[in-house]
């Protein structure tokens, strides 16, 4: 659905992109990830027609963007990084005059403009003036905005920025519900976590290039070698971590075991059964206090990419 | 498509109505137009008491007094306007790009004509209303008499065409500058300039015409005027009000007076009142502004980010590459 390739772009002398590629495959909600001044933003400017590459093709459902700007603009929903809002307009006359923007008929405006606050939860605040509402529901309103003329694409620059944790897992519940309506989802951020969990494919980018590329799985297998799984013990000292390490080193499945901050880390393959490592050491008779995976593992391979030492791949 | 059709169509512009929405709910309507209708009535009535107590002695008839006040309603009118407008239109399209909603405007439907037009309109439309409110007050002037009713569409319609053509100006402007408080001071310096500067320049340009043609020619008929003040509106309203038969001039001439040629008249081209002159050249103008304002909407269609992408720490084993092809040693 969303097709990048080799995008390259300069200002005043300054390479923003350098050499940017990605595929969004139908249906899928892509996680752009970077950090700040990476890129993000340029490219998702270049999607949304309002900026020229000076190198490079964007392709959104087959149609290249700068050669028919006017129906890719029919096929997207834009949110910007900042969200622009109007004093003393409500919130239902706020998507009616985007509504009347993007060429949907008057009569079919109001039903519009009802249903989009019902999906992003505004039905209750429709009659209040935009500039009154909260930063997350203005976020929600600007994202119920870029959904007016139903495009099939969504470009978010970063969407959850500024909000609070709340706000942020509606935000997201948000961007669940639209892709289960079919619609395929570019979604930015510069913090991994948030997205980790969201996205079914992810970019990182990095300093205008594209470190890794591709579906969720493939990238954190690539990136990482397997999955980790932090196990504690009751009482933890060398002698017990070494005996439990040696129960679990030779099975198949598992990677390596490392001892970290007085508990165990094995990392294991992707297929691999985790509860079947849970039982070995139990029925090997050792004591454990707690067996979960490690949360925000991507993060830190990201970091890893992307760091100032960081090899760049080609 | 019938003829109220596309009338309707001009004006169904989402930008209209929601600019004309938010302008009438903030406090500043209310405001800027009681201050208006303010100051339009105390100059009125102050120079209806002047006129009674200077032109009593003189025993004028209600109609001296009706042309002279109607006379300063005018010029007063015409000043105000010229005061509001830029502030009413030089935010127009800065004020968009400044509450960064200018870039999800551009990925919409609206074209670059709709934005303009339906800013255009929308600012328009508030000078039009204060305009439309102050007519009660010339109509009750109009009873005097000493005004015909010629005189009277000319002076609303030389405002109107003012007001519309400083709207569109600043217009312009707001779409050259990215900031609105630029934009405004540069409004306001142009429609100074297009107000009192050609009226000043003109004035001076005339008289040196004078001393240059009673040296020539001693026997000018009516003398000759730079054209310059031609094309200011508060001279045109003064020949309106105060010379029914006006000082038409054939274009063939305001060439010449132009580049101060003051031999044989020329006779080429149909005759031009000031006033005709003055609302050709503000169409010229309005015309003008708004193909750039489209231009320049156009041209941001693909601008630079609104952010500059944050400068990086160097990286070092970073090399510009070399495009193929370019590697040749000498």
């Amino acid at each position: 659905m969303i097709e990048v390739e080799a995008l390259h772009k300069r200002f005043a002398g300054q390479v923003a992109l350098e050499e940017v590629n990605f595929i969004v495959p139908r249906g899928e909600i892509f996680g752009f990830v970077g950090p700040n001044g990476a890129g993000k933003t340029t490219t998702i400017r270049i999607l949304a027609t309002l900026a020229v590459p000076d190198a490079g093709t964007a392709t959104i459902g087959g149609i290249k963007v700068d050669d028919d700007p006017h129906a890719v603009r029919e096929l997207i929903g834009y949110m910007p990084d900042f969200f622009g809002v109007y004093d003393r307009l409500t919130a239902e006359e706020y998507l009616q005059f985007y509504a009347a923007c993007h060429g949907v008929p008057h009569r079919r405006r109001r039903p519009v403009a009802h249903e989009l606050l019902e999906l992003v939860d505004l039905a209750d605040r429709a009659g209040d003036q935009v500039d009154t509402l909260s930063r997350g529901m203005k976020q929600r309103l600007c994202l119920a905005r870029a959904l007016v003329h139903d495009p099939s694409v969504l470009l978010l620059d970063e969407p959850a920025s500024g909000l609070d944790p709340r706000a942020r897992i509606e935000m997201r519940e948000l961007i669940r519900e639209l892709r289960r309506m079919g619609k395929t989802i570019l979604v930015s951020s510069h913090i991994l976590p948030e997205l980790e969990e969201l996205c079914t494919w992810v970019g990182f980018i990095d300093r205008g290039r594209m470190v890794a590329a591709g579906p969720m799985a493939d990238v954190r297998n690539r990136v990482l070698v397997g999955r980790r799984l932090r196990v504690e013990l009751v009482d933890a000292d060398d002698v017990k971590l070494f005996a439990a390490r040696d129960q679990i080193a030779d099975r198949t499945g598992v990677i390596e075991v490392s001892l970290v901050e007085n508990a165990l880390e094995v990392a294991v393959e992707e297929e691999f059964a985790d509860q079947e490592l849970l039982l070995a050491l139990v029925q090997a008779g050792v004591a454990v206090r707690s067996f979960a995976p490690v949360t925000g593992d991507l993060s830190e391979a990201f970091m890893r990419l992307t760091g100032p030492g960081a090899e760049r791949a080609g | 498509m019938t003829l109220t059709e596309r009338l309707v169509a001009l004006l169904d512009n989402p930008l209209i109505v929601k600019d004309a929405v938010s302008r009438m709910r903030s406090w500043r309507a209310p405001v800027i137009l009681t201050i208006y209708l303010g100051l339009l009535g105390a100059f009125g009535y102050a120079s209806f008491v002047t006129a009674t107590v200077l032109q009593s002695s003189q025993r004028a008839g209600s109609a001296q007094i009706g042309a002279s006040v109607f006379a300063s309603l005018a010029f007063i009118q015409l000043s105000l306007v010229s005061l509001f407008a830029p502030a009413l239109a030089a935010g127009a399209i800065s004020g968009e790009r400044e509450r960064q909603t200018f870039d999800v405007l551009l990925v919409s439907r609206m074209t670059a004509v709709g934005i303009v037009w339906g800013k255009l309109v929308a600012s328009v439309a508030f000078m039009l209303l204060l305009i439309l409110s102050a007519l009660p007050l010339f109509a009750a002037v109009f009873l005097f008499g000493g005004i015909d009713f010629e005189q009277f569409v000319i002076t609303q319609l030389l405002t109107v065409t003012t007001a519309v053509t400083i709207g569109a100006v600043s217009l312009f402007l707001s779409a050259v500058f990215r900031r609105t408080l630029p934009s405004t001071v540069v409004a306001y310096g142009v429609a100074f300039a297009g107000m009192i500067g050609t009226l000043v320049a003109g004035l001076l340009f005339t008289f040196a015409l004078m001393v240059r043609g009673s040296a020539g020619a001693a026997a000018q008929a009516g003398g000759d005027f730079h054209p310059l003040l031609f094309t200011n509106p508060f001279y045109a309203l003064y020949v309106v009000l105060n010379d029914a038969n006006g000082t038409p001039m054939h274009v063939g001439r305001l060439f010449q007076l132009l580049f101060f040629v003051t031999g044989q008249p020329s006779t080429i081209g149909p005759t031009l009142e000031p006033w005709q002159a003055t609302i050709l050249i503000q169409i010229a103008l309005v015309a003008l502004s708004v193909i750039g304002a489209v231009q320049l909407v156009q041209a941001r269609r693909a601008p630079m980010p609104s952010r500059p992408p944050e400068p990086q720490e160097p990286a070092a084993p970073d090399e510009p590459p070399v495009p193929a092809g370019q590697e040749v040693t000498p």
